[in-house]
């Protein structure tokens, strides 16, 4: 069932700061890093870098005897890195030799000991006494006239805490330092141990408005584990609710750039839409958002007729809806004038963070996983997402409504040709011990990636995620860049970040 | 412009009248008499999410949305604690959040309230294992009143809204 091949290949890491060059001339991108404490196992740590192309995962694993406690940064070769080395930095205590910032990302001085590594298998489970231990420098920048405004890590609006600082000369952004991580939950170290479904539940929560998403993403690296082959009814039925879940959260999105350029009318008719989804999403799976609707080797809801044609008709209604706000969009001057041309990242800076989804899409990268790797039953669709090369908030708002109309004909599709059958089937849950799989799906935010290592016992030994989110959030700092400051909630909202999936 | 001026006569708050007893208007009647009466006719809440999965910001956002159009009972997000009588905390109290937890705390001026929604600042929820946790909320504040759910529902953060003012009602 796993179309995807994984090229794996194991080096050196002082061969593979070089070799990485090579590897990133040759068009394929950092989908992650994952760093495992393999001490027990006598291989002491490894540090797994996935590399992405079409149809093709290439892995190279590094591994560190026992007593070595650094490797190669390949940060100055390929910038993604950087945010990956900072957190193996932290959770494993391994230093990345040459990595341009070494301030602690996640485990802040404020509260923790840094000699403490909680992703370390002999982690004693005891936490530090909570006082402080040091300070955390942010960058500075000075000159005459120069000034900062900081924001966060509470702000004003119902959002999730981040800390934004601008360095300002006159009104144009200088520079914008985010600090993340006031969020980290450690959700990867309690996954240790738990068994695969217990495991679901916490994976859900990593991101609570993109869970279907993420959840197949889990369940495609369990399956690949476990060798589960999943009925095609149930297939169909993850897709459906994947798409669904896509659409609303683009409703939502759309809905809150027109509340960042002022236009409550248009944007409360959106967020109507998006309540009326979020209820058909209860009406189908007992959840407004749709938790726990995919399981382990299948998806616990099932469509009769009556369900499938109440999407059909809200299906209806939301293309209706998106084409009028598309018309309105293009043909109003005053909405076009701050979309465009605003909150530009480009395609060089796209591709140098390894960005991906609507993000990478709108600066002119396809990126798409539903298109890179298939999964489920994409590979049935002749699939061909937008492209655009602006890179600006115009771009991402109008992928967003191109988006919404391609996953509404999807789901339309699907909704009438759904094969008869189970929609769970029985498995074993046993795996070798130190056994892998990856998995991939596309979210609304771009390619959720997991990690998984099983133990003998059918429990999970790592488990690694990354959220699109913690691919993207650093571009923001490229994209505010020369505009003004009011406009940063306007792009802010056009990326639409998970704070939740980023900090983990 | 037609696309708008058809937008402004779509009443879409009607929605939410029909239906039984249990309607939120029903609720919301009641609601709305508390605040004008206990809080001088208006409520101010500042959010704190302290380590949610973000599906309790969802909820809390769609209590504005026209179905449920929160203020219309009186009560209002606003942008500052120095506003607010009341912070309403979701999450499960993340390390790194505590510090400021506390400072937007101490920003409210009296007299203030704590409420929580979701699971999770009760009891930490799926995450209360972990190192990077330090909750329940309630290990530090004192909490008024927990809403349950996770996420709680618009329906049942209203009806929250309601619970509360029967606390308040006793307490003054």
């Amino acid at each position: 069932m796993n179309k995807m091949k994984i090229n794996a290949n194991i080096i050196d890491s002082n061969d593979f700061a070089r070799l990485a060059t090579h590897v990133k001339e040759s068009g394929r991108y950092l989908l992650g890093i994952a760093a495992s404490d393999e001490r027990l196992k006598g291989s002491g740590f490894k540090i797994r870098y996935f590399f992405g192309g079409k149809n093709l995962i290439d892995e190279y694993s590094v591994s560190l005897p026992a007593g070595d406690g650094s490797f190669q940064s390949i940060s100055k070769i390929c910038p993604a890195a950087k945010m990956y080395e900072r957190e193996i930095n932290d959770l494993f205590g391994l230093t990345p030799l040459g990595h341009p910032d070494l301030r602690p990302l996640m485990l802040y001085p404020e509260n923790w000991d840094f000699s403490v590594h909680p992703l370390r298998k002999d982690y004693n489970n005891v936490i530090p006494e909570f006082r402080k231990y040091g300070d955390y420098k942010y960058k500075e920048v000075s000159g005459e006239g120069i000034f900062e405004v900081l924001v966060g890590p509470v702000h004003a609006g119902i959002i999730e805490p981040g800390h934004f600082r601008f360095s300002l000369a006159g009104e144009p952004v200088l520079q914008l330092e985010i600090r993340h991580f006031w969020k980290h939950k450690g959700i990867e170290k309690i996954c240790e141990g738990k068994n695969f479904n217990e495991a679901l539940n916490l994976v859900s929560k990593v991101s609570g408005d993109n869970n279907v998403n993420i959840a197949a993403s889990y369940l495609e690296a369990v399956e690949n584990l476990l060798n589960i082959e999943i009925p095609e009814r149930a297939k169909h039925i993850r897709v459906i609710l994947a798409e669904l879940e896509r659409i609303w959260n683009y409703v939502r999105d759309i809905a809150w750039i027109f509340m960042d350029i002022g236009f409550a009318l248009p944007a409360q008719n959106l967020f109507a839409l998006q309540e009326e989804l979020m209820r058909l999403n209860k009406s189908l799976t007992g959840s407004r958002f749709m938790f726990n609707a995919l399981i382990p080797s299948g998806v616990s809801v099932d469509f009769d007729s009556s369900k499938l044609f109440t999407i059909d008709n809200i299906i209806k209604k939301v293309e209706k809806a998106i084409k009028e706000s598309e018309a309105f969009i293009l043909n109003s001057s005053t909405v076009l004038d701050r979309l465009e041309f605003t909150g530009k990242i480009n395609k060089k800076t796209a591709e140098e963070l390894s960005l991906c989804g609507i993000s990478a899409r709108a600066s002119g990268l396809f990126r798409d996983s539903r298109v890179e790797f298939p999964y489920l039953i994409y590979d049935k669709f002749n699939l061909k997402p937008a492209l655009l090369e602006s890179g600006d908030v115009f771009a991402r708002t109008i992928l967003r409504i191109k988006e919404i109309l391609f996953s509404a004909k999807i789901v339309t599709e699907l909704l009438f040709n759904l094969p008869e059958g189970k929609i769970i089937t029985s498995y074993e849950n046993t795996a070798e011990p130190y056994k892998y799989a990856v998995g991939n799906a596309e979210t609304p935010r771009g390619n959720a990636f997991f990690y998984i290592m099983a133990d003998g016992d059918g429990k999970i030994f790592r488990l690694k995620y990354i959220d699109p989110s913690f691919r993207i959030w650093p571009s923001i700092q490229y994209g505010v860049l020369g505009d003004i400051i009011a406009d940063f909630p306007l792009i802010n909202k056009s990326l639409n970040l998970s704070y939740s999936g980023n900090d983990m | 412009m037609s696309f708008l001026s058809k937008l402004l006569f779509k009443n879409k708050t009607q929605d939410i009248v029909s239906g039984n007893s249990d309607s939120i208007l029903i609720k919301g009647d009641e609601l709305r008499q508390s605040v004008d009466r206990i809080f001088g006719r208006s409520l101010f809440v500042r959010l704190v999410d302290t380590g949610s999965c973000n599906a309790c910001e969802n909820e809390l956002s769609a209590l504005s949305n026209p179905y449920y159009d929160l203020e219309r009972f009186g009560i209002k997000f606003v942008a500052s604690p120095k506003h607010a009588d009341v912070i309403i905390v979701t999450g499960c109290l993340a390390r790194n959040m505590l510090n400021p937890l506390l400072k937007t705390f101490e920003n409210v001026p009296e007299p203030k309230f704590v409420i929580t929604a979701g699971d999770c600042p009760e009891t930490g929820g799926p995450f209360k294992d972990s190192y990077a946790v330090c909750g329940p909320v309630s290990k530090y504040l004192k909490v008024a009143m927990h809403i349950k759910g996770c996420p709680p529902e618009p329906e049942a953060i209203i009806s929250g809204f309601l619970n509360f003012m029967d606390i308040v009602k006793i307490s003054f």
